[in-house]
């Protein structure tokens, strides 16, 4: 029984791996910031919660809660991150690519996506 | 096509440089004699399952009271730089709405990311970690609060109030230590306890909890300075 956890584990470990290998190539063939940072995102989500499904399957019975708070933590965080990161750099104006032919987050701000706050301290 | 060949010259002579150094290195395949002593004697002395933090914390304790002080000079250097007078500063400032993701994630990471630096902190001498890394962990926790929400003002009163108990505790578990065991911080003064148990090697959780907040309230001083500081309009 312990063995087949094993395989199915360490399939896992190398599908989570493969995906991060794939981010990593992603990252450098993307054309601008914006791809890369959906592509190191995603692919990279994925890889590590594979590889954390992984590790659960092959040592399930003194690692399976940290890893399900694990799990949680770089499902919160991950995509968060990135989405903020992407969205200071569209507002600083990073350069697209220049196929990039639509601009969703343009046609929704307009004027007002400013706000005063006041300082104290 | 010219600055990426001078970046590879620059990488080979960099290389040209840097060989000797490895050629001639030699790993030690021995523990120097302090080494062989702490690996030896660390478990027995201190009780902690964590090597690395029986030396921080009581071998070399204080030299980690040294390194909190340089950390402490360092906060107080960027505050004194960092402050404005007030009537140099405007009234208000603009900055992008925040995100409704961010704002919302905020309110279920915040509380997560501080138990974990309290986690580390207080499992600093059985697990990787300790307070430095625990207080880093909170402070990241308050730069999200600052992120999410630009209203959020960082009570100074507290932070002080914290940060000097904190680093007094330190000093007095250490001086503590030359009158009830062997010498300053000495983690002896309560007891040992069983190895790799949460209430374990004397007065290292202590300490290193103390350390934590200390640590991670100057941080966050810091980060909340930087804030106060933006006087863009």
């Amino acid at each position: 029984m312990g063995n087949i956890l094993d395989i199915l584990g360490g399939i896992f470990l190398v599908v989570g791996s493969l995906s991060l290998l794939i981010a990593s190539i992603g990252i450098y063939r993307m054309p601008d910031f914006y791809n890369r940072i959906q592509v190191g995102t995603k692919a990279s989500t994925f890889g590590l919660l594979l590889i954390v499904v992984g590790v659960a399957l092959i040592s399930p019975i003194t690692w399976i809660g940290k890893l399900i708070a694990l799990m949680l933590f770089v499902l919160f965080t991950n995509p968060i991150s990135s989405h903020v990161i992407a969205r200071a750099a569209y507002f600083t104006k990073v350069p697209f690519t220049k196929e990039t032919k639509v601009d969703k987050l343009h046609d929704v701000i307009s004027e007002g996506h400013m706000k005063k706050v006041k300082n104290n301290g | 096509m010219g600055k990426k060949t001078l970046i590879v010259l620059l990488m080979v002579a960099m290389a040209a440089v840097l060989y000797p150094l490895y050629e001639s290195y030699q790993g030690s395949e021995q523990l120097t004699e302090l080494g062989q002593y702490y690996a030896d004697n660390g478990v027995q002395d201190t009780g902690a399952a964590n090597l690395v933090t029986s030396v921080v914390v009581t071998y070399r304790g204080l030299d980690t009271l040294g390194e909190v002080t340089i950390l402490f000079l360092a906060a107080s250097v960027i505050s004194f730089f960092l402050s404005f007078k007030k009537e140099d500063r405007k009234e208000s400032r603009e900055i992008r709405n925040i995100t409704e993701i961010l704002t919302t994630a905020s309110q279920v990471l915040i509380p997560m990311i501080y138990m974990l630096g309290v986690y580390i902190f207080v499992n600093g001498h059985l697990t990787p970690g300790g307070g430095f890394q625990g207080g880093a962990v909170i402070a990241s926790g308050t730069l999200l609060m600052f992120l999410s929400n630009p209203d959020f003002k960082l009570s100074h009163k507290v932070i002080h109030y914290v940060e000097s108990t904190s680093g007094v505790v330190f000093v007095l578990i250490g001086v503590l230590g030359i009158f009830m065991a062997g010498g300053f911080l000495d983690n002896r003064i309560l007891g040992l306890g069983e190895v790799n148990t949460l209430f374990s090697a004397g007065a290292i959780p202590v300490i290193y909890t103390f350390l934590g907040l200390k640590v991670g309230t100057e941080l966050s001083n810091v980060l909340g300075i930087f804030v106060e500081s933006q006087n863009e309009q």
